[in-house]
């Protein structure tokens, strides 16, 4: 068994070369060891009420960062559908609606969900100023009794 | 007995090359569904993304073509434990977060199916390392 257990780690560190290498040639290479996040700050929350409020004008976009399949069973009534995973794709189609000083308010669903502050960071890379995170948004959005939709389309 | 070793060899070896092409086709997605899983520190999501899917290729290859039999089936195996390990833990905390077992390919969630499968592939390649004598 050891002479296995041998080839076993030979086996794995020669894997390990070829990712390591094929890392440095390929179109789709990510940075060996990632930026460190930036912890949330308090300003980077908007609260139910004030969400509600900023719905209420009319003039403040939501995007719901979530997948395209929890988008479609429910989500805020006008919200649009920017899946922070698909953001390179799906971005181009949304930036033609948004101005960099539209307020923006984004949102997923559950406390441990990121989606919304992955979208918002990339929103603010590219120059949007005015993006808070509505924190576990579907949930106490649709749990307040506020307006909800289904379906592909805002 | 041995035809039986012969088609274990191809299926496990052959979700594994699966699994690690479509991880290396989409490193960044992997990236982000193994930084789900809350285990590793920020510092070492990226270089797992990177390494782990072509020891996958690697291990899987050459239990298919029959070189290091053993040693690869033994190295799957104890990737095996880590990804169930992975997996329990996610239930057990409640993520709800996609697998990653097959890249973005799939948008399951990780769940009792995930588990279930696994542990289908890790009694397979425990039997391929420890119990079938040549």
């Amino acid at each position: 068994m050891a002479h296995n257990l041998q080839r076993a780690l030979v086996i794995a560190c020669a894997g390990a070369v070829l990712g390591l290498a094929d890392n440095l040639i390929s179109p789709r290479r990510i940075p060996y060891i990632a930026a460190p996040k930036v912890a949330p700050q308090p300003t980077d929350f908007i609260s139910l009420a004030d969400a509600k409020q900023l719905w209420q004008t009319g003039a403040t976009f939501f995007l719901d960062a979530r997948a395209t399949a929890d988008y479609a069973a429910g989500h805020i009534a006008g919200a649009y559908n920017l899946p922070a995973e698909e953001f390179d794709a799906r971005y181009p189609q949304i930036a033609t609606i948004l101005a960099p000083d539209t307020a923006i308010v984004t949102y997923c669903d559950g406390l441990q969900c990121d989606l919304s502050h992955h979208l918002t960071a990339r929103l603010r890379q590219l120059h949007y100023q005015n993006v808070r995170v509505l924190q576990n948004g579907w949930t106490v959005w649709h749990q307040a009794g506020f307006t909800t939709t289904t379906g592909d389309k805002p | 007995m041995k035809t039986f070793h012969f088609i274990l060899r191809f299926i496990v070896g052959g979700v594994f090359v699966v699994a690690g092409v479509l991880k290396i086709w989409n490193p960044a997605s992997f990236a982000g569904d193994i930084a789900n899983y809350r285990l590793l520190t920020e510092t070492l999501v990226n270089l797992v993304a990177i390494t782990l899917p072509w020891v996958e290729v690697l291990a899987g290859s050459l239990l298919i073509a029959g070189i290091w039999k053993r040693p690869s089936a033994l190295l799957i195996t104890v990737l095996m434990v880590i990804f169930l390990a992975g997996i329990g833990q996610a239930i057990y905390r409640h993520l709800d977060i996609r697998c990653g077992c097959f890249s973005t390919l799939e948008a399951r969630k990780v769940g009792l199916t995930a588990l279930a499968e696994d542990f289908a592939l890790l009694i397979a390649a425990g039997w391929l390392t420890f119990w079938y004598k040549e």
